[in-house]
């Protein structure tokens, strides 16, 4: 993007009327949305019914959040989904970063069919592995958050690992040899010298991991089996499911700001980064 | 560099177990599993009856999976033609020099980001309700009557409308990577040859990108074959006719659902294939007819 300021020059702006109408309109339509949610957010269940939303006539009701974080249980899904994603992001990496290292230095046994392994992978629908999975866990009575840290651990592994064996590919083997003179073995020279140097890469991937799994919704939806384990998108399916018989209106707005912050405000500092880690690499022509 | 290997058996053999016991293992038994009569998902192999194509044959005559397919199809050509129509007229938008272009995709792309969860949930409850929904109070503002958008006949259009919405940021986003990709000195040379700009879209742009709207169409039509969670938002409690989807009518056959009589995890992992065979069909297809030729700028 151009940092120069460009002097508003009217009539060229004059033939983009259309162009702006189409893209304002777009976003406009998602601002009003967020800007109205957020105002029910903050009204009681009434207000929202009698359509008087944006008038706050009886105040702000932040109560409905603390209805929301504690009485619906939000907090429990909230901290779920913020392991799940914590702790799978970390997995990942351990998993998946070594494996991009040696598939990008090395020819080995099996190096190919790996590769292309993981690219076919990437590109398996969930229904064709849930099924196994799942009585798989049943049978060896796997059950718990672990499980779902596991799953989406692996979830993630092809992907990244994808996507970091590009980025190993960017960095001269001298490094390696200067390690190895000053003593430094093999997989020590990875942990300390390799991997912090595609920092950027391993950032960016982290990211898209974490997105990944704070909004992931099928396996969380089969493999959840208690409360304690629910993560915040089936949390909130329930709540939905649950106002129509407590009608509390203003604590469910509640709850889907609480669930749509955390990502947003992710985007916030780092939509750039996002955006242009979206096309990168993985689309060709 | 010396092999040590050692050292890479160790690096590699954590992702190996990953693609072994994620991938390739289950998607062996799911194909497997579809050739054979499984009431229960958990159930041993031991239990497994053989019975060829039957859980195919069955899959095809049952009406709620004749539905699922027919509203698959519906979603997949038409959400696919409008949302990639879109997405390809807003990136040709915000790469035409107009003003605040890293907003607008930072803003268009923002329903990508947010949970889906609570994107659906924003739709349903607040933009398509029926008392206080923004839809109506548009209409009400134009003095006509209020519509039921998640009634029987609107609902599937209301879901895919929503679902079209927070798709278009994602297709855009790799369709302005495509056209910063064009050399601009094609478009100055075909402004001084004097094309238009609607010209300049249909004999530049729309040829060069071949390649990546092959792209687009093969993740589209994974998309549209895996949806589930709108579906799901739009019709939380019960499965309805009006919305249901492949994947909707594999969990309620495998997991049981209102409706369901028996469960039927083999019929289940039918579905699976079948939906994976049309995702390899689309890849094939489109390979073929959009080759890129390869081209050279």
């Amino acid at each position: 993007m151009q940092k120069v300021k460009r002097r508003i020059n009217w009539k060229r702006e004059l033939k983009f009327i259309p162009g702006y109408l189409v893209v304002g309109g777009y976003v406009a339509l998602t601002a009003v949305m967020l800007f109205w949610i957020f105002g029910a957010s903050l009204s009681t269940a009434k207000e929202i019914f009698k359509g008087e939303v944006l008038k706050f006539a009886s105040g702000f009701h932040f109560e409905n959040y603390a209805t929301a974080w504690q009485a619906q249980n939000v907090s429990v899904f909230f901290g779920n989904s913020l392991l799940y994603s914590v702790a799978s992001c970390a997995g990942v990496l351990l998993i998946a970063a070594p494996a991009a290292y040696v598939l990008n230095r090395w020819r080995f046994v099996g190096s190919r069919a790996i590769r292309y392994g993981l690219v076919i992978a990437m590109s398996v629908p969930a229904i064709m592995i849930i099924m196994p999975l799942y009585s798989l866990a049943v049978r060896w009575g796997i059950k718990g958050r672990i499980l779902l840290i596991v799953l989406y651990i692996f979830l993630r592994v092809p992907y990244t690992a994808i996507y970091l064996t590009d980025f190993f590919a960017t960095l001269s083997r001298s490094y390696e040899e200067a390690a190895a003179i000053d003593g430094c073995t093999p997989a020590k020279t990875f942990w300390v010298v390799m991997l912090p140097l595609i920092q950027p890469a391993v950032i960016t991937v982290t990211i898209f991991n974490f997105l990944s799994v704070w909004n992931e919704f099928f396996m969380a939806l089969i493999f959840t089996s208690s409360e304690s384990m629910t993560p915040v998108g089936v949390g909130l399916l329930q709540l939905v499911n649950s106002m129509k018989y407590s009608g509390n209106y203003g604590a469910l707005f509640a709850a889907v700001i609480i669930v749509f912050l955390p990502t947003f405000v992710l985007y916030l500092f780092m939509s750039r980064r996002i955006i242009s880690g979206v096309t990168a690499g993985g689309v060709k022509g | 560099m010396r092999k040590n290997k050692a050292m890479i058996a160790c690096f590699i053999a954590p992702t190996v177990i990953c693609l072994l016991a994620m991938y390739v293992y289950p998607v062996c038994r799911t194909i497997l599993m579809s050739f054979f009569h499984v009431e229960s998902l958990t159930s041993d192999v031991s239990a497994w009856s053989f019975n060829g194509v039957e859980n195919y044959v069955n899959i095809f005559h049952n009406a709620g999976f004749q539905i699922s397919m027919r509203n698959f199809l519906l979603i997949w050509l038409v959400g696919g033609a409008i949302t990639l129509a879109i997405s390809l007229l807003m990136a040709v938008i915000l790469t035409s020099g107009i003003r605040l272009q890293g907003f607008f995709r930072a803003a268009i792309y923002l329903p990508n980001i947010v949970s889906a969860v609570a994107l659906a949930t924003m739709w349903v409850q607040y933009i398509f309700n029926y008392d206080y929904g923004l839809l109506n109070n548009l209409l009400q503002m134009l003095g006509l009557e209020k519509f039921r958008w998640l009634g029987t006949d609107a609902k599937f259009w209301a879901m895919l409308a929503a679902f079209i919405f927070g798709s278009v940021g994602y297709y855009m986003l790799i369709y302005i990577s495509g056209i910063e990709g064009i050399p601009t000195d094609l478009y100055e040379a075909a402004t001084i040859d004097g094309a238009k700009k609607v010209r300049q879209f249909f004999s530049i742009t729309l040829p060069l990108l071949r390649g990546i709207i092959k792209t687009t169409i093969i993740f589209w039509s994974i998309n549209a074959t895996t949806f589930y969670l709108w579906s799901k938002l739009f019709s939380p409690v019960q499965t309805e006719s009006s919305t249901i989807v492949p994947v909707v009518y594999l969990y309620d056959t495998v997991f049981g659902g209102k409706g369901v009589v028996t469960r039927d995890a083999g019929a289940g992992a039918a579905v699976g294939v079948v939906l994976t065979l049309i995702i390899i069909a689309v890849y094939l297809v489109a390979s073929r007819l959009l080759k890129s030729d390869d081209l050279e700028y």
